[in-house]
């Protein structure tokens, strides 16, 4: 009697499917094509040695917390690394990408492998992004200030809201990282099972001559390589590698550190320009201001939110989704706690609710206007006499209540005892002058190419000079739709930047430019010499 | 936080060469990029080329 044989079980197909697609020694060779003779090789591997040294410093940041690094000089140091490690993860994957494209490393079924490795270069910017905004210093503030407009824009910054640090932390150290180390772990595998791309083809010989089988003057990318090899160990490499990144990091982050420009609080702003505080302040009152008239996500301003062409505008497609309402928000919630403990104050809200809308405007335009002349006695506001109603009292608790920090809190105050959303004091910050004024001065401005810099004389993001130049030449300076423009475009770019496989004219680029000779001179030249 | 011996603290927070301060840059018409960024710029086309150029060491017993 014959037993029948058992059917395959899931877990027998998966292992036959890993271990056919993968068998140990493709997964880890230890010759590699002989054409493998280049420096240019080793920067695929410097940029996962500084992905492992960015990881690590980023998990000793998550233990300890993300205020530990601006209380502590470990911390502090730690975030060094974290930040030279980027940088360096940063440089050496701009070389990689450079190389790669000069190869058409592409060729032969590799297209999976470039846009693999291309969208690992999006995810990262990405990442970094999340990380900028994640540090809780003036940095921070002033890049989700400014990067919300383009956001908001592409109708992403409705749920994707960069003022809200918790938001934004959860995805830095969770979210982009997991999606970005999958990415590298799918984009090496491509690697392994397609093999290192092979030279394009050699010139060809004047007449015809035999050729040798180890170094052929036309390999087929798409066959498996048959030609000569050389020992290569990838593991030693790797090892190589990392204790080089990780020398270089402590060293750098020895020399230079890591900026850390303390945030502004709206209690450094109140006391530090006042009358920018209480200008602002009376805007968002009589919701004249910016954040007042912006349009989705926050308000539901007619006709407000940037269009891409025509009147198409993804930011009035997606809505209003993170409701703000400047005067009670900003404002009348804020004075509302005062008031508790203040009756004259609670007699002024009572006064200005109960005026009516023209009322309330006619007070608060005679006080905006009234504030070119104003000046202070002991600390409290002075204007020349005129008719503000509540507006003047308002005005002067709501600047002392600044002043004291407690509007610092009533900003971010809810209902939950826990709080990590700083939507509302950012916003309110970004409609002043002091915020801007103190990023002018750090060349952060967007006509200062501000996105690339960071504070001080730190490098910072040189990989966004291709989305930072659009907003320096016409049409996009002058436009008022300029972030959403821009976002289109980058969008495209970096389709095409993903796609380049498939794209003629660009994906013939590397032939025409030669480079490649240059890469794979060594293979060219013994390839030639069989012909002499 | 890690306590440290005071004497360390401060080599771990200031750096031996200080970038903060006054951020220098260049500036030529609608151009400006900081001094950082264009070294770091010049040191990737400056590895990049050295990578094309520099020999790699050769394998003694190529197959």
């Amino acid at each position: 009697m014959s037993a029948r044989p058992e059917p395959p079980s899931w877990t027998g197909r998966v292992r036959h499917a890993v271990f056919s697609a993968y068998p140990p020694e493709q997964l880890l060779p230890e010759r590699q094509p002989a054409y493998v003779s280049s420096w240019i090789y080793v920067f695929g591997v410097l940029t996962l040695a500084s992905l492992i040294a960015v990881v690590s410093s980023g998990i000793v940041l998550v233990i300890f917390g993300p205020a530990w690094w601006h209380v502590s000089s470990v911390g502090h140091f730690v975030n060094s690394l974290h930040l030279w490690s980027a940088e360096m993860f940063f440089f050496f994957m701009a070389v990689h990408l450079w190389g790669k494209f000069f190869m058409a490393a592409w060729r032969g079924g590799r297209a999976l492998t470039w846009m693999a490795g291309s969208i690992c270069f999006l995810a990262s910017i990405a990442t970094a992004f999340t990380g900028y905004l994640s540090q809780q210093n003036f940095d921070s503030q002033w890049i989700s200030v400014q990067a919300k407009d383009g956001l908001n824009a592409s109708g992403i910054g409705a749920y994707f809201n960069v003022l809200n640090t918790g938001q934004m932390l959860v995805w830095h150290v969770i979210l982009l990282p997991l999606a970005l180390i999958l990415l590298v772990m799918a984009h090496i595998l491509l690697v392994r099972r397609r093999g290192v791309c092979p030279p394009l083809p050699a010139k060809e010989p004047r007449s015809p001559v035999p050729e040798n089988p180890d170094y052929p003057r036309s390999p087929d990318p798409a066959a498996e390589w048959t030609g000569a090899k050389r020992r290569y160990d990838l593991i030693k490499e790797l090892v190589s590698a990392l204790g080089v990144v990780v020398l270089a990091a402590v060293v750098l982050s020895t020399l230079f550190s890591s900026p850390d420009e303390k945030s502004v609080t709206v209690a450094r702003w109140a006391n530090a320009n006042p009358t920018d505080f209480l200008t602002t302040a009376v805007a968002e009152l009589d919701k004249t201001s910016g954040v007042a008239t912006y349009g989705p996500p926050y308000t539901h301003t007619p006709g407000a939110g940037q269009t891409i062409v025509g009147s198409f505008s993804l930011a009035r497609l997606v809505g209003v989704h993170i409701p703000i309402d400047t005067a009670r928000d900003f404002v009348l919630a804020p004075l509302g706690i005062a008031a508790k403990s203040n009756p004259p104050l609670t007699t002024a809200l009572a006064s200005y609710g109960s005026a009516s809308p023209a009322q309330r405007s006619a007070w608060t335009s005679a006080y905006a206007k009234a504030l070119d002349g104003v000046s202070f006695s002991g600390g409290a506001p002075v204007v020349a006499p005129g008719n503000y109603g509540p507006v003047a009292p308002m005005m002067s608790d709501l600047l002392a209540q600044a002043q004291s920090g407690g509007l610092d809190g009533a900003l971010i105050a809810t209902s939950h005892f826990y709080q990590t959303d700083y939507t509302k004091p950012l916003l309110f910050l970004s409609d002043g002058a002091y915020l801007e004024g103190l990023a002018e001065k750090q060349n952060l401005l967007g006509s200062q190419w501000g996105m690339m810099n960071e504070t001080g004389n730190y490098p910072g993001q040189a990989w966004l000079w291709g989305y930072a130049f659009w907003y320096q030449i016409r049409p996009f300076k002058t436009s008022d739709n300029a972030d959403a423009q821009i976002w289109a475009i980058m969008g495209l770019l970096s389709l095409g930047l993903v796609l380049v496989p498939f794209l003629p004219g660009i994906r013939s680029l590397p032939r025409h430019l030669r480079v490649y000779r240059l890469i794979w001179r060594d293979y060219y030249r013994r390839a030639e010499a069989t012909r002499e | 936080m890690i306590p440290l011996p005071a004497a360390v603290c401060p080599q771990l927070v200031e750096a031996l060469i200080s970038l903060g301060g006054k951020p220098h840059s260049i500036h030529a018409g609608w151009f400006l990029i900081s001094v950082a960024n264009l070294v770091v710029i010049v040191l990737m086309i400056v590895a990049f080329l050295l990578a094309l150029f520099l020999p790699f060491p050769r394998e003694r017993d190529d197959e």
